[in-house]
């Protein structure tokens, strides 16, 4: 099972670091501009936070983006949660189904080791990767912050991306499963997923008929501007993303081993 | 004589479509076993059922004594499988799909890895999306044969290797089965069978055509008739009772007659075509 592990790991070794060098720089260069940018956003702050809807949706009615904090929950925030939940995705959706879209599942599976085996090796991959993703964006971040000189209420940064790994989780299970259930890649799907429910979370913010209904996208309990604003967590979100992740892994079991070979 | 493979009325259908029908044969201990049949006849889904890649609706597959819907990891253990499409990670070099391959099992196979290498001339070195197909083919034979496995399943191994490496190939088989091992050979080559194997099983359709030794097969009452008859050149492969043709030849004109044991590739196309 080790070998499987460590092969997937390698496999997805380049992503890693170009979705890092993507996401994490794109963090970091943000927080290096911050204190270039901070005089000119203070002006701009209250006007950001009474633009109605639109400063609900992105949460700059709860914090000013003239602060560290703020600029962080609105910018690097946004970047951070979707370029983790892509990367998630991605990673998530080719890890099962590219066995039998690039045609070596017969030697994978003609191998001594069982179907179940190969999940549990593969899942451990992409919560590996997407772990190592997390600390390597977490740590450039705090690297700029520290350059920066500035304080940040670190308790609540910390749980924010405990809570952006969680969900990348659920949204990784998901794709997990979708994985297993297809022959071919289905990447654009994972990210149409991804996307679907950011979407989701945006709108469920600004209509108030949605607003009861907003626990149904995981980006709902990883927000970060309602996090760092509040130090909080919408339990109910996260334990139906705790439940979805665990219904995900069972499907990913359940069909991928009774599936036969593809002819 | 003890029976490595046994399999004992086994079907498997793909939705609707038929896969194979109450097949049942098996194959003894130290033999080279020539699996035969057209394209679509149902080889290569009795092989992975054999394996356990694909769940069969009925009947039963003993590997090595064991029972392949309980016991598959360990059955896959002393199994050296060879697809007939090669097909590995394109990414990866040819040292690490071999040593990958060695790993799962939990053995070293350098020195015998290292020796196929040797033999098929194999660049470990190259990257997979950089190999022929004949040279994914070797890889695969590495692969199938670095763990000195007891049964080895062949499927269309020598399509894409040159007469050299054909031969080559063939050499390490019979080494490996004087050791002991036994060999499945699913092939089209019939040549290959004639030369390699003692005993065949013809698939047709999903069904077993027969299973017998190839000098059976071509001692059988299929005969190759030459003929003269009323002035015309008739040639046919017969199969039956010569008393019956004696019949139907009486009150014709037989100028010529000659009645001979047809060449294995003629009864093969005569199972095929029945």
């Amino acid at each position: 099972m080790f070998t499987i592990y460590k092969h997937e790991i390698k496999t997805y070794i380049k992503t890693l670091l170009i979705w890092f060098a993507c996401v994490g720089g794109m963090g970091l260069m943000c927080i290096l501009l911050f204190s270039s940018m901070q005089d000119s956003m203070e002006g701009m702050a209250e006007s950001f936070a009474s633009m109605g809807a639109f400063s609900d949706a992105f949460g700059m009615n709860q914090l000013s983006i003239a602060t560290l904090t703020g600029f962080y929950a609105t910018e690097i925030g946004t970047i951070h949660s979707l370029g983790g939940t892509m990367f998630a995705a991605i990673i998530s959706t080719t890890m099962l189904s590219k066995e039998e879209d690039g045609h070596t599942s017969e030697f994978l599976f003609s191998l001594p080791i069982s179907r179940s085996k190969v999940i549990t090796a593969k899942w451990c991959a992409s919560v590996t990767h997407i772990l190592l993703f997390n600390v390597l964006c977490v740590g450039i971040y705090l690297l700029g912050i520290t350059i920066l000189g500035e304080e940040i209420a670190m308790k609540e940064l910390l749980l924010y991306h405990v809570l952006q790994l969680m969900m990348q989780l659920e949204l990784a299970a998901i794709c997990y499963a979708i994985s297993a259930c297809s022959k071919k890649n289905k990447f654009g799907l994972g990210l149409g997923i991804v996307l679907l429910f950011y979407a989701y979370d945006l709108i469920a913010r600004v209509i108030p008929a949605l607003s009861d209904y907003k626990i149904l996208s995981p980006f709902s309990y990883a927000n970060a501007a309602d996090i760092l604003s509040t130090g909080t967590v919408l339990t109910e979100a996260l334990l139906l993303g705790v439940g979805v992740l665990a219904g995900c892994i069972c499907i990913t079991y359940m069909v991928y081993t009774k599936k036969d070979l593809a002819a | 004589m003890n029976k490595v493979i046994e399999i004992n009325h086994l079907t498997k259908h793909y939705g609707k479509h038929r896969g194979v029908l109450d097949i049942s044969f098996h194959v003894n201990e130290g033999e080279i076993f020539g699996f035969l049949g057209p394209n679509g006849a149902g080889k290569s889904t009795t092989i992975r059922s054999m394996l356990g890649l694909i769940r069969f609706e009925t009947g039963s597959i003993k590997i090595l004594g064991k029972d392949i819907q309980k016991d598959k990891e360990t059955i896959l253990n002393e199994i050296g499988y060879m697809p007939s499409e090669a097909m590995f990670y394109p990414a990866m070099k040819v040292k690490d799909i071999i040593r990958m391959a060695a790993d799962v099992r939990k053995k070293d196979c350098q020195q015998e890895a290292e020796k196929l290498c040797e033999r098929l001339q194999v660049d470990v070195n190259k990257k997979i999306s950089d190999l022929s197909l004949g040279n994914r083919k070797k890889v695969s034979i590495i692969c199938a044969m670095q763990h000195k496995p007891k049964l080895f399943v062949f499927d269309e191994p020598t399509s894409g290797l040159d007469p050299l490496m054909q031969t080559e190939f063939f050499k390490l088989i019979r080494e490996y089965v004087a050791g002991g091992a036994t060999c499945m050979l699913s092939t089209h080559v019939l040549s290959e069978v004639k030369q390699h194997c003692k005993n065949v099983a013809i698939m047709k359709e999903g069904r077993l055509q027969c299973v017998d030794t190839v000098d059976n097969i071509t001692k059988t009452s299929t005969k190759r008739i030459r003929m003269l008859r009323d002035g015309k050149q008739e040639d046919f492969i017969f199969k039956g009772d010569l008393n019956d043709l004696s019949k139907e030849l009486v009150g014709h004109d037989i100028a010529d007659i000659l009645i001979e044991e047809p060449p294995l590739e003629e009864i093969f196309m005569h199972f095929y075509q029945e």
